[in-house]
């Protein structure tokens, strides 16, 4: 049940046009995510990373190829079926947070609840669990510009779970801060697998952070590479 | 005609203080409108609807210089849209023909000012019948107009607009039966008006005079006043105040028994060595006649007009309605203009400036349309959050604009002192509110479909290959 892949990209292949130009980013990809992994995914800088991430947490379509989260075949979803499904399943942590500045922490918090069919008490309740979990009760009525970097992070985390999501997808969430607000960011993930059986995806550059994560994989020439030194937990690693 | 730049700067001076002075019922209104909305999130079956509300509040104060101008903009522009739609709606009204109860006007055919002999009061008065079968209009359908003006001061060099007042010399009885208005007044107003009316039939020195105008003058009800003759020359005469009537349409104007007047025309020889008053010839102004139908009136004009009676000087029978029109031919080119240059260059106007705000907003926040794209919200409700903001802004725009405005002119300054035809000011529409709320909502909704349009189309993937 455990090792069950809720994440499975078969054979998924991105290119990009530029003008005449066709940029091949990911080529005949596999990979497995089992529920509940940490996993982190390392690579130089326009490998692919953040295009791969795209494509699982159903922002993109590949050129070709089947990515299947869970019983639904993302790839193969219109754009409206999408959206739709992105609310429910998928939490996204972004490097430079991407709250409203107009909203408070709460409000930020709120916004993809008001898509879900729930009651203003219901919703009101999952706001504030979401805030209590990343320790921002006291901060809920401040906006984005009257908190620090790590906090407006956390707001970031707490609007990407209070969903409960399938799947949490977090591209560079250190990248901008520093080693303190960082530590508490990568704890506070750690603890959303550890206690609350999270599956997450995390885009990092600093070995560190990468270090955090139960398994890490490396995008390399369009192609996913299993780290050796720490190949160990995921039995359904990349390719044959 | 130095009155008239003047006239400008006070009307430009007053409508950028009201527009600034609405700057405030504006921003609270932005303000209750984000405190109700967040109110109503946690009342059930509106929450989320109202949630998505207060954030375009909450957008539109992101910003506050910028949605201001754009919020002046369309605050002066919905106040000139007001104005001139106001004045043709109002032309539409005088000008529009009744099919029931037609007003025909007896004037001078070839003159203006027309001035005809008093000779001919009495066979106009009945429609000017001559054979059998020809139309009588009754006692009741007709009334004479004699116009008497003068001053209540005798030096010359004391006479000014405000010692100035003007009569209506008729039958006293035909201000109950044939004055345009007398159905707006109250019972109370009839009752004392039909009162004053039975004084003046017995005492013809007996007058009165519209309460704005008796303020000017600063005299009273009970005062005897001497008028020195303005357009009668040479004639002055001794008026009791006996009455005032209502502020408003009549508050400028004086009524008086013609016979008054007629009686001083022929006593004027006698104290002028045998010499009669240049105007003793030309002393009647106009004959209202009321007709049931369009029918009756074509008899009745064509009775007039071929009458041998009536030929030095030669007369002329129309509506009121064709008798304002063919005033306003001279003017038909300006209006056509306002009616299909200027007011639909306006609303471009406004259109043009919406779009520009609303795009300037929009390209700013490409960032957050895309996020809200990536939380799962779809591209109409991110074009709706943008349409909405616009809306919001014109709608209340437009809606302050007009009501103050209205309350403005027609309240405090009690009309804007520029007449037209008979009547003596001239006023912003009562419909005015409705139509600023929407010609703002919907110039701002024209205006901002574009900007929404490509707030919808953000492609979250680029804007995040860029950012990220
Ligand atoms: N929408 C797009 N259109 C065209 N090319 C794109 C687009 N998105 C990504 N690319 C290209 O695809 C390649 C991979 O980009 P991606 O953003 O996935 O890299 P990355 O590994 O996340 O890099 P970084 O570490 O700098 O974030 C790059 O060459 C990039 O220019
Ligand atoms: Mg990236």
């Amino acid at each position: 049940m455990a090792n069950e892949p809720i994440v499975r990209c078969i054979q998924v292949s991105k290119s990009f046009r530029r003008g005449s130009e066709e940029i091949r980013v990911l080529q005949a990809l596999n990979l497995e995510v089992p529920e509940g992994q940490f996993l982190a995914l390392m690579g130089p800088s326009g490998s692919g990373k953040t295009t791969l991430l795209n494509l699982i947490a159903g922002l993109d379509r590949p050129t070709s190829g089947t990515i299947q989260v869970g019983p639904d075949v993302v790839s193969a979803m219109s754009e409206n079926e999408l959206a739709r499904w992105r609310t429910r399943h998928v939490g996204f942590v972004f490097q430079f947070y991407h709250l409203l500045s107009v909203l408070t922490a709460y409000e930020n918090v709120e916004l993809p609840l008001l898509l879900l069919p729930l009651s203003a008490a219901r919703r009101r309740e999952q706001v504030l669990t979401a805030l209590e979990l990343v320790g921002l009760l006291d901060r809920m009525h401040h906006r984005p510009g009257q908190l620090s970097g790590g906090q407006q992070q956390r707001v970031g985390i707490a609007r990407a779970i209070v969903t409960n999501p399938t799947l949490i997808v977090a591209d560079e969430p250190t990248g901008d801060l520093d080693a303190r607000s960082a530590e508490e960011i990568l704890n506070l993930l750690g603890e959303l697998q550890a206690s609350l059986n999270k599956t997450i995806i995390m885009v990092t550059h600093d070995p560190r952070a990468a270090a955090r994560a139960q398994r890490i994989l490396h995008l390399e020439k369009g192609q996913l590479v299993e780290d050796s030194g720490l190949a160990v937990a995921a039995g359904g690693a990349a390719a044959p | 005609m130095s009155g008239y730049p003047f006239y400008f700067l006070v009307t430009l001076g007053s409508v950028i203080g009201l527009a600034v002075l609405a700057l405030v019922p504006f921003y609270v209104l932005l303000i209750a409108g984000d405190i109700l909305m967040t109110r109503l999130g946690d009342v059930d079956p509106f929450s989320r609807s109202a949630k998505f509300i207060g954030l375009m509040f909450k957008n539109l104060r992101r910003n506050l210089l910028r949605t201001f101008l754009a919020y002046l903009a369309i605050f002066v522009l919905v106040l000139v849209v007001t104005g001139v739609w106001s004045i043709l709606a109002f032309l539409d009204l005088v000008t529009a023909e009744k099919s029931r109860d037609l007003k025909a006007i007896v004037t001078e055919r070839w003159q203006i000012p027309s001035q005809m002999p008093f000779a001919y009061a009495y066979p106009l008065s009945q429609g000017a019948p001559e054979k059998e079968g020809d139309i009588v209009i009754g006692p009741d359908d007709s009334m004479t107009w004699q116009f008497y003006g003068g001053y209540t001061e005798r030096e010359r060099d004391k006479q000014t607009r405000d010692n100035l007042v003007f009569f209506f010399a008729m039958e006293p009885r035909k201000v109950l039966t044939m004055m345009d208005g007398i159905d707006e007044l109250t019972p109370e107003q009839l009752r004392q008006l039909a009162q004053a009316v039975e004084i003046m039939e017995k005492d013809k020195t007996a007058v009165v005079i519209g309460a704005d105008r008796l303020a000017t003058l600063n005299k009273r009800v009970g005062e005897t006043i001497t008028v020195y003759g303005l357009n009668y020359r040479g004639i002055d005469l001794e008026m009791k105040i006996i009455g005032e009537l209502p502020k408003g349409r009549w508050g400028q104007i004086g009524i008086m028994n013609r016979d008054y007047l007629n009686d001083a025309i022929d006593a004027y020889p006698a104290k002028h060595r045998g010499e009669r008053h240049p105007l003793a010839d030309r002393s009647l102004n106009l004959v209202w006649l009321r007709v049931p139908d369009t029918e009756t009136f074509k008899k009745v004009a064509n009775q007039i007009m071929s009458s041998s009676a009536f030929t030095n000087p030669a007369v002329k029978c129309e509506t009121a309605a064709s008798g304002i029109g063919s005033w306003l031919d001279a003017y038909r080119d300006l209006i056509w203009g306002m009616r299909w240059l200027l007011s639909p260059a306006i609303l471009v106007v406004m259109s043009l400036v919406v779009a520009n705000a609303i795009g300037i907003s929009v390209r700013e926040r490409r960032g957050e349309m895309a996020i809200l794209k990536v939380l799962g919200y779809q591209p109409r409700q991110i074009m709706l959050l943008i349409l909405g903001e616009a809306v919001l802004i014109g709608a209340l725009s437009g809606l302050l604009s007009a009501t103050l405005c209205q309350v403005f002119v027609n309240e405090l300054i009690g009309g804007v002192p520029f007449g037209i035809a008979f009547f003596p000011s001239f006023k912003i529409a009562s419909a005015a509110w409705w139509w600023g709320l929407s010609i703002g909502s919907i110039t701002a909704l024209l205006g901002s479909i574009w900007p929404a349009w490509t707030a919808q189309r953000v492609r979250v993937a680029e804007v995040f290959a860029k950012v990220g």
